[in-house]
């Protein structure tokens, strides 16, 4: 019971955070922005129409923006803020453990990632069918899970809210630049299989446009892969300093 | 009764690459004792601090807070504990009963209890208030209100005065010894002379990493009173200072007989001349 309050008390925190900070709002609803005002300009010639080529790219730059901004930014700059304020130590030294403060932190950004992403779909226009939502919600998961540990690396790393961004920018460069421009180039494409934003967005325009689609042993491995991965990095990172550098 | 010990370093030594920050520090705090530790900046005070509080590791020696080894403590150690430090801040972005309740649900404790420590620190009327519009005396006292919120038995404050102005310092100066009354033991680190006095039971002079005197304000106080000497205001406004010796004692009797002496003070050093005369340096060196 005291194990859930702490993790409460850390989430709520963190939300009162998420909530009250401009900066980290509008990356979600910039997304959003973003797919309906695309939704619109793609559709001016034909009438709101818009072909399958089209929704994906939709679904493809609204969704790797969001799992982007939502899990790196949000997760990273709000330990990089705590780390600013002196917060975090003051955390630290009220009896939250390294798991509770873990949990806490990316709880809402979890769910904020995975809601935005439904949001987008629906913008879109494009629907999924049922029998695909399964495994639909089961990537969205693991992919922003990932996106949020990658968060809580940035936010280690970072010593302020400006240097969590500059940790950040290369790395959604690479996640979120990838996939978006897949649909240019064979090679970005074939990279883009290897990233998990790449698999998500493959995956969810495959299905929204009508075509079935099952997870290759590649994008299992990837997804895996890169969660297992992420998971060591934080807790190398994590050991090596904690959340803050003495 | 003898009072229980709380707080016991024994040989405590920390090094940091080639310097050595700390030496062979040994001492215990007792329940319903406040202990002063006291030094220049760079001193070891919060390294002191940290070690005990599990922050950091000790070279040599041993730290034990409330029975545990400091270092085989975890996080709930600090559900008996609460720490000030210079590292300590408040969100800004929560209202100042926010402030507290996130950490009451962290402590488990009841909302009533918000209530009354902020009471106690006069911050009731601002509680709605957002903690980033404080003043830096009123957010010191929030981050007091915090520390204490889960009537912690043993609370550690690194300057908790410093850089306030003098009216909120009496203020946390107050708190402090009503604390002391509930029983709570505390551990202080200041460069104040004037606030270890006023406040402690304890005080160790601390001077690059070792201890070079221990024992309360007035017992030093009083063993480097070498010159023994009388500080005499006379009816005519004559300022005389004096040394204790037969001459002396039968002009002050004789002033006395005439009725001639206004007031007469004994000059026994300050903490802060004690330190002059252990180091060679003053504190804010």
């Amino acid at each position: 019971m005291n194990n859930i309050n702490k993790f409460a008390a850390v989430a709520r925190i963190k939300w009162i955070g998420i909530s009250r900070n401009t900066m980290i709002m509008l990356g979600p609803i910039m997304t959003l922005g973003i797919v309906w005002v695309c939704k619109i300009l793609y559709g001016i010639n034909t009438k709101g129409e818009l072909s399958p080529g089209l929704v994906s790219m939709l679904l493809t730059i609204g969704i790797s923006t969001n799992i982007c901004s939502d899990g790196f930014i949000m997760v990273g700059t709000l330990i990089a803020e705590e780390k600013e304020k002196h917060t975090l130590h003051t955390l630290m030294t009220s009896s939250i453990t390294g798991m509770q403060y873990f949990i806490g932190s990316i709880l809402f950004p979890f769910f904020i990632t995975m809601i935005m992403n439904l949001a987008i779909l629906w913008i879109s226009g494009a629907s999924i069918p049922l029998k695909a939502m399964p495994i639909f919600f089961i990537v969205n998961a693991i992919v922003s899970i990932i996106s949020c540990v990658i968060g809580m690396i940035v936010g280690i790393c970072a010593k302020n809210q400006m240097n969590a961004s500059l940790i950040a920018s290369p790395i959604m460069m690479i996640c979120m630049m990838i996939p978006m421009f897949g649909n240019l180039s064979e090679k970005l494409h074939e990279l883009s299989g290897f990233l998990f934003t790449g698999v998500m967005t493959e995956m969810t325009s495959s299905l929204a446009t009508g075509l079935d689609y099952v997870l290759k042993p590649l994008d299992i491995a990837v997804l895996l892969g890169e969660l297992i991965i992420s998971v060591l990095l934080f807790l190398l990172f994590y050991k090596r300093n904690g959340y803050e550098k003495d | 009764m003898e009072e229980k010990i709380l707080l016991e370093l024994s040989h405590i030594s920390k090094r940091y690459r080639t310097e050595l920050a700390l030496k062979d520090i040994t001492m215990a705090l007792h329940e319903g004792e406040i202990l002063g530790f006291l030094g220049p900046s760079g001193a070891g005070k919060t390294t002191t601090i940290k070690i005990i509080t599990g922050q950091l590791k000790p070279t040599g020696g041993e730290a034990k807070l409330l029975g545990t080894d400091a270092e085989n403590m975890d996080a709930s150690i600090y559900e008996k504990i609460g720490v000030v430090s210079d590292n300590s801040g408040i969100y800004e972005k929560m209202t100042v009963w926010q402030n507290l309740s996130v950490f009451a649900q962290i402590w488990n404790v009841k909302k009533e209890r918000i209530e009354e420590v902020l009471k106690q620190v006069e911050l009731w009327e601002h509680r709605k208030k957002l903690a980033g519009k404080l003043s830096k005396g009123q957010a010191q006292r929030l981050i007091l209100a915090r520390s204490v919120l889960h009537k912690p038995r043993v609370l550690f404050l690194d300057e908790p005065t410093s850089g306030l102005d003098p009216s909120t310092a009496v203020a946390i100066h107050k708190m402090l010894l009503d604390l002391k009354k509930e029983g709570m033991a505390i551990f202080l680190t200041t460069h104040n002379m004037e606030e270890a006095t006023k406040l402690c039971d304890k005080v160790a002079l601390l001077y690059q990493g070792t201890i070079v005197e221990f024992g309360s304000p007035q017992e030093l106080c009083l063993k480097y009173n070498r010159d023994k000497r009388y500080q005499v205001l006379l009816n005519n406004h004559k300022e005389v200072i004096l040394e204790q010796n037969p001459e002396n004692v039968n002009k002050i009797s004789d002033w006395m007989k005439k009725n001639e002496i206004q007031c007469i003070h004994s000059c026994e050093p300050t903490l802060e001349t004690v330190f002059l005369q252990v180091t060679g340096k003053t504190l804010n060196a």
